[in-house]
């Protein structure tokens, strides 16, 4: 395997006094995509967000390509290299799709467009809705804007956090296969997820999570099946 | 004849309420917070005007409109000082802690000026010049025509920063979730910050215009927040067509009611009109463009 782009080392992170994150490690090398697994409140989401800085971690060391990153504000770590895809969407609703997906660039004009059209490329029910607002979408069309408009910011490494969450299986189906597409193209791709089979579906690697820390991590191939049940079942 | 004048008169004191009652909601969607102290900026930019004028050249033709570039440069850095006290130590404490520094901003200004400017009301000059303009029998104040000309490429200019540059898309993700802006690589303080020197800017050219006809002094500012919350109310919490549209609304009362019926009346009815709207429609008139703010 090649080296790993992103590399977490002992992170601890949370909310006030409660302890979310802790002592946590993986990694993830380009090309490849790593599904994190685990129930309600395992800590994926909170994992996501200190691996950006969204979330202070109080311990540990998050590394890009080598790079120290964890003194960085979020928005210096995207403009490293990391792209979000956050639960729930969130795209900006009063902006249009156009308008979402550019604001995430740092390229000119010139350099916009071409992205746009890779991300049209990938999700072609975005392009016929490029002067619509945001809000007016489908949920299915906002988890693909939501991966586009983090595309858009060319990250190496992607952490999606449950990009099936509230979709039909068939709009799930689609996004996952974008995520197949873009660890194919290079980036290194961590997705949090509760749909256990889906997400397995989708990458390589899994690692799961239990109150915190990574009780496995190993290809997907090798995932004892109790080892998933009581990730999510406890056990 | 009579109306036309009217509306003209109207439509300028509108136009100059409108870049008081924008400046605001622009700060208010940047940052989920209201700055009490926009009437005191405007206060304040009328009185910079008032200050200036005797330093400009007077053998150049049109002396005052030569005002408003220094006036929203220097108003500007003026935003930026307020953001760096009154705003950004407090932006993680409750919303009430930048209430309360607003006022305290606005206090500061409106005593300032008063030390060094004395209560007497004071005039600055006309952008284009004091006199009239017959228009095929519609006589029509020229400062009024420069107020509105000047307020409409204030707001289009907004409208196009906002609209079409890439600065302007991110003033707006800002506004719209700054969380998800910063993940998204953008610098979420820089762009407070140049929100609050944009809404500065803004009550600052509606000081300069406004205090030609209208006069200024160091408490005016009350008056004018008040009609810019009223605005803002009245058009949608948030919304930025709601905000201009709310300030030329007050401005129709103002004068088309208040010359039909009399000032005290028209203010009446305005706050009648406040109040059937908040109960009638409390999210305003533009109210779903505020809840997606556009």
């Amino acid at each position: 395997m090649s080296e790993p782009l992103l590399q977490v080392e002992g992170l601890t992170a949370g909310y006030g006094g409660a302890m979310a994150v802790d002592r946590l490690s993986l990694s993830v090398a380009a090309g490849e995509a790593v599904a994190l697994l685990g129930a309600n409140g395992a800590g994926k989401s909170t994992l996501l967000k200190a691996i950006l800085g969204l979330v202070p971690a109080t311990a540990g060391r998050v590394r890009l390509a080598g790079e120290a990153i964890d003194a960085l504000a979020p928005e210096r770590r995207v403009r490293r290299g990391l792209g979000y895809v956050p639960e729930g969407r969130r795209v900006f609703p009063g902006m249009s799709v156009r308008d979402n997906l550019e604001v995430a660039s740092w390229l000119d004009r010139a350099g916009r467009a071409r992205d746009l059209e890779r991300v049209f490329a990938l999700f072609p029910a975005l392009e016929g809705k490029a002067e619509e607002r945001a809000w007016r979408l489908s949920g299915g069309q906002q988890q693909m804007l939501a991966v586009g408009r983090a595309l858009m910011g060319r990250p190496r490494v992607l952490l999606l956090d449950e990009p099936s969450l509230g979709l039909s299986p068939k709009l799930a189906g689609e996004v996952f296969a974008a995520v197949r597409a873009i660890a194919a193209a290079g980036t290194a791709v961590l997705v949090a997820e509760q749909s256990a089979a889906r997400a397995l579906s989708a990458t390589g690697r899994v690692v799961l999570l239990r109150l915190g820390r990574a009780v496995h991590d190993g290809p997907v191939e090798t995932l004892p099946a109790e080892a998933l049940r009581d990730a999510f079942l406890g056990g | 004849m009579i109306t036309l004048q009217l509306l003209v008169n109207g439509l300028a004191l509108g136009a100059a309420y409108a870049l008081v009652a924008l400046g605001f909601v622009l700060v208010l969607n940047a940052t989920a917070a209201v700055n009490f102290a926009q009437g005191d900026l405007v206060m304040a930019g009328g009185l910079l005007g008032v200050a200036l004028a005797p330093h400009l050249p007077g053998y150049l033709p049109l002396p005052g409109l030569l005002l408003l570039p220094v006036v929203l440069v220097l108003m500007a850095g003026l935003g930026l000082l307020l953001a760096v006290a009154a705003y950004l130590p407090l932006r993680r404490r409750p919303p009430v802690a930048v209430f309360i520094s607003t006022i305290a901003a606005g206090i500061i200004l409106q005593n300032g000026a008063s030390v060094l400017f004395g209560p007497e009301p004071r005039a600055a000059p006309p952008l284009l010049g004091g006199g009239t303009l017959d228009l095929g029998g519609l006589v029509v104040a020229e400062q009024s025509l420069a107020i509105i000309a000047v307020a409409a490429l204030l707001i289009a200019g907004q409208q196009w920063l906002f609209g079409r540059t890439q600065l302007g898309r991110r003033l707006r993700a800002t506004a719209q979730d700054p969380e998800m802006a910063r993940a998204c690589g953008v610098p979420v303080t820089a762009m407070i910050l140049i929100t609050f020197a944009l809404g500065t800017a803004f009550a600052g050219a509606a000081g300069l215009l406004l205090a030609n006809r209208y006069f200024v002094t160091p408490t005016a500012g009350g008056d004018l927040i008040l009609k810019a919350y009223i605005a803002v109310t009245i058009g949608g919490w948030g919304s930025v067509p709601g905000a201009v549209a709310g300030a030329l609304l007050i401005a129709l009362f103002e004068v088309g009611v208040s010359s039909v019926l009399s000032y005290p009346v028209a203010l009446g009815l305005l706050y009648a009109t406040l109040l059937v709207i908040l109960v009638a429609r409390p999210q305003g008139l533009f109210g779903e463009a505020a809840r997606r703010r556009a």
